[in-house]
C-alpha cells in the first residue's frame, strides 16, 4: 500500500466523524481505519442505521455507492461497502468529503438493514447487490433481481459460482435449482 | 405488446405505491425497443390520460457480466473489458482503472508527463465525441433530425483521430497501467490542430441553432424539473447534477492526472430542468476544447510509460538484445504482475458524472473485485422522480437529458 497521505481538511473532518462514531457506536463499531483514499469504519450490521444517522448529521448527504465484495472462502465473507460523501451544495467548486462504512453481514444468511428510507437511490444498489450476490437487505419493498432475469438461479458474482457454463443453462427455464457445471 | 401481465405488473409495489385502485389508468410498456430509450430500456408507466402518474424503469437487457469478467483476467489485460462498459466514453472507463491500480501499485507518482498530458487530451475528446451522441440523439427525439447528423459527423472526426492514434474507434483500450500502449504517430498533432482550429466554429454554429431554438425551449424548459437537495438525494452526478446548480465536477474537486493544472470553467446552470442539462452540455463541450488546446500547448516530450519491467513490458529493440527483457516480457504475458493487497475507491468526472470504482485486490495477479459506481445507473433511477407529472411525450425529452448509456447501467 502506498504511505498515508497528508492528513488534509476532509480528513480532520471525518477524524471528528469517526469519533462521534465510536461515542455512538461503542462496541458495535469494529474497526476505524484511515485508508489510503478516505477514512473508513467498519460495523455490525444491525448499527448500520445509527452510523447512517450520525453520518447525515455531519452532513454527509449524498450515498454514493454500495459495492459488495465476496472474500470467500475467507470469513467473514461478504463486504458491504458504502460509499458515502458529503456535498455541499451552495460551494462553488464543491469538494466533497468521503467516508466508507464497511459491513460484514452473516455468511449462510447475508441480512443488511435497507438505506431506502434514507437515500432513495439505495433502492436499485441494494437490489443489485441482491441480485448478484445474494444479500438481502431488511426492510427494501421491491428486493428483485435488477439485471439478471427474473427466472434466474445462483448469483453470479459470488466466487463460487463458475464464470462460464454451457448454453444449456441459458435456455429459458433451465437449470432448476441447480448450480451451473464448470466448465473450464 | 400483447405478452405484458397486466394482473402481475399491478402487484409490482413499486407501481402500486401510494396508488389505491384507481380504476381509470392505463398501464403501458415503453420499450425497451422504442428508439428514445437509446438502447435497451423498458419502462413501465402508469397513465392518467396522457399523463404519467408513475414509471417503473426495467433494466439489464445489456448485461454482460463486466464486473465478473475483469476478476477472471489479469490486471493489464481487464482495461479491456473495462473499457466496454460506457461505449461512448471508452476512455473515462479505463482512466478510471488504471488510475486505481496504479495507487494500489504505489506507482501514480511516476507517471510520464507526456501520458497525463495525453490522458488528459484524449479523455476530452472522448468527452465532446460523447456529449454530441446525447446533443444529436436528444435533438432527434425532439424533432430536429437534421442536429444529429451534423453531431454525428463532427463526433467522426474525433473518432477518426482516435483510429490514427489508438487503431480502434472505439474501444482503443489505450491506457494501460503505468501509462499508454504506445506513443502518438507523427501526423497526430496536424490532425488535432486541425480539430482544435474547425471545432469552435462548428460549435458555434451548432449552438446558434439549438440554444434559443423555440422548439427547444418549449420542449426543455420547466420539464424533469429537480431541486438540488433532491438530486444529490438522488444520486446524481455530472451534467445532471450541475444543471441542478451544485458546482460538482470531479476534474476539480479531487483532480488526476494533472487536471489542476488546466484552466477551465465548472458549467453550471440553476433551472434544474431539461433544458438546464442541455445547455450544461452545450457549454461542457467548450471547455473541453479549452483543455484539449492547452494540452496540444504544453505537450510535452519523453516517455508515455513508466520505466519498470515488472509492470510495462519493455521495448521490443531492447528485448532483441536482452535476455533479462525478454525474460520480464514472458512473465508480463504468461502471468501478469501482482497488485499488492489493498482497497481503493477512485472516482474520475465521465461525461456522465462521476465514475467511480471500488478495485480491491487480494495480492494477486487479477484483480478481486472491481465495482463500479457507474454514473448512468444512479442518474437513471431519478427517472422514477422526474417522471410523475409530465405528458408521456416529454417522458422521451426526459430519458435523452439524463444521458444514459446502458453498457454502463447493466454493464
Amino acid at each position: 500500500m502506498p504511505e498515508q497521505p497528508p492528513v488534509g481538511a476532509e480528513r480532520t473532518r471525518t477524524a471528528a466523524l469517526l469519533d462521534s462514531l465510536r461515542a455512538a457506536l461503542g462496541d458495535d463499531l469494529l474497526e476505524a481505519v484511515s485508508a489510503a483514499d478516505m477514512d473508513e469504519a467498519a460495523i455490525v450490521p444491525s448499527a448500520l442505521l445509527h452510523a447512517v444517522d450520525v453520518l447525515r448529521s455531519a452532513g454527509f448527504n449524498m450515498l454514493a455507492d454500495i459495492g459488495v465484495v465476496d472474500h470467500h472462502p475467507l470469513s467473514p465473507r461478504f463486504e458491504v461497502a458504502y460509499h458515502i460523501q458529503a456535498i455541499d451544495a451552495a460551494a462553488k467548486p464543491v469538494v466533497p468529503v468521503r467516508f466508507r462504512l464497511r459491513v460484514f453481514p452473516d455468511d449462510a444468511e447475508p441480512v443488511v438493514p435497507s438505506l431506502v428510507s434514507v437515500w432513495p437511490n439505495s433502492n436499485w444498489a441494494e437490489r443489485e447487490a441482491f441480485d448478484l450476490f445474494g444479500i438481502r437487505f431488511d426492510g427494501h419493498l421491491n428486493l428483485k433481481r435488477i439485471l439478471m432475469p427474473d427466472d434466474w438461479v445462483g448469483y453470479p458474482l459470488r466466487k463460487d459460482y463458475p464464470l462460464r457454463g454451457t448454453d444449456r443453462d441459458f435456455v429459458a427455464g433451465g437449470r432448476q435449482g441447480t448450480v451451473p457445471p464448470v466448465n473450464p | 405488446m400483447s405478452t405484458l401481465d397486466l394482473s402481475k405488473l399491478e402487484s409490482s409495489p413499486d407501481l402500486l405505491i401510494s396508488q389505491g385502485d384507481d380504476k381509470d389508468s392505463l398501464v403501458i410498456s415503453m420499450g425497451p425497443q422504442h428508439p428514445s430509450t437509446h438502447g435497451v430500456l423498458r419502462v413501465m408507466l402508469k397513465l392518467d390520460g396522457e399523463t404519467v402518474i408513475t414509471s417503473e424503469s426495467e433494466i439489464g437487457y445489456l448485461h454482460t457480466g463486466i464486473e465478473k469478467q475483469a476478476e477472471n483476467l489479469f490486471w493489464q489485460q481487464a482495461v479491456t473489458v473495462v473499457d466496454r462498459a460506457d461505449y461512448l466514453a471508452p476512455l473515462s472507463n479505463s482512466l478510471c482503472y488504471v488510475l486505481a491500480v496504479e495507487k494500489l501499485l504505489g506507482i501514480d507518482a511516476q507517471i510520464p508527463v507526456r501520458a497525463q498530458v495525453l490522458r488528459v487530451i484524449f479523455t476530452e475528446l472522448t468527452r465532446i465525441a460523447s456529449h454530441l451522441v446525447q446533443l444529436g440523439t436528444h435533438a432527434m427525439d425532439l424533432g430536429a433530425q437534421s442536429i444529429f447528423m451534423y453531431a454525428f459527423e463532427m463526433r467522426e472526426q474525433i473518432l477518426r483521430i482516435m483510429e490514427f492514434v489508438t487503431g480502434a474507434r472505439m474501444h482503443q483500450s489505450w491506457f494501460r497501467v503505468g501509462g499508454l500502449a504506445l506513443d502518438v504517430p507523427v501526423g497526430f498533432i496536424a490532425l488535432l490542430d486541425k480539430f482544435i482550429e474547425s471545432f469552435p466554429e462548428r460549435l458555434s454554429d451548432m449552438r446558434a441553432i439549438l440554444e434559443k431554438n423555440v422548439i427547444i425551449m418549449d420542449r426543455l424548459i420547466g420539464v424533469g424539473r429537480i431541486s438540488a437537495a433532491d438530486a444529490i438525494a438522488w444520486g446524481l452526478t455530472g451534467p445532471n447534477l450541475r444543471g441542478s446548480g451544485v458546482a460538482y465536477d470531479v476534474r476539480k474537486a479531487l483532480p488526476n492526472s494533472g487536471y489542476e493544472n488546466y484552466d477551465f470553467d465548472i458549467c453550471v446552470h440553476d433551472g434544474g430542468d431539461c433544458y438546464s442539462r442541455f445547455v450544461v452540455r452545450l457549454n461542457e463541450m467548450y471547455q473541453a476544447w479549452r483543455i484539449i488546446k492547452q494540452g496540444r500547448d504544453r505537450f510535452p516530450g519523453g516517455p508515455v510509460v513508466i520505466d519498470d519491467p515488472k509492470i510495462v513490458p519493455p521495448a521490443k529493440t531492447v528485448i532483441q538484445h536482452s535476455m533479462e527483457a525478454l525474460i520480464h516480457h514472458f512473465k508480463l504475458v504468461s502471468s501478469g504482475f501482482n497488485v499488492p493487497e489493498g482497497r481503493i475507491y477512485q472516482s474520475v468526472e465521465s461525461p456522465r458524472g462521476e465514475l467511480g470504482m471500488y478495485v480491491v485486490s487480494a495480492g494477486g495477479n487479477k484483480p478481486w473485485r472491481v465495482r463500479w459506481r457507474p454514473p448512468s445507473f444512479y442518474n437513471l433511477q431519478a427517472l422514477g422522480a422526474l417522471a410523475p407529472g409530465n405528458l408521456i411525450a416529454d417522458l422521451v425529452a426526459i430519458i435523452g437529458s439524463l444521458d444514459p448509456v446502458f453498457g454502463e447501467v447493466d454493464r
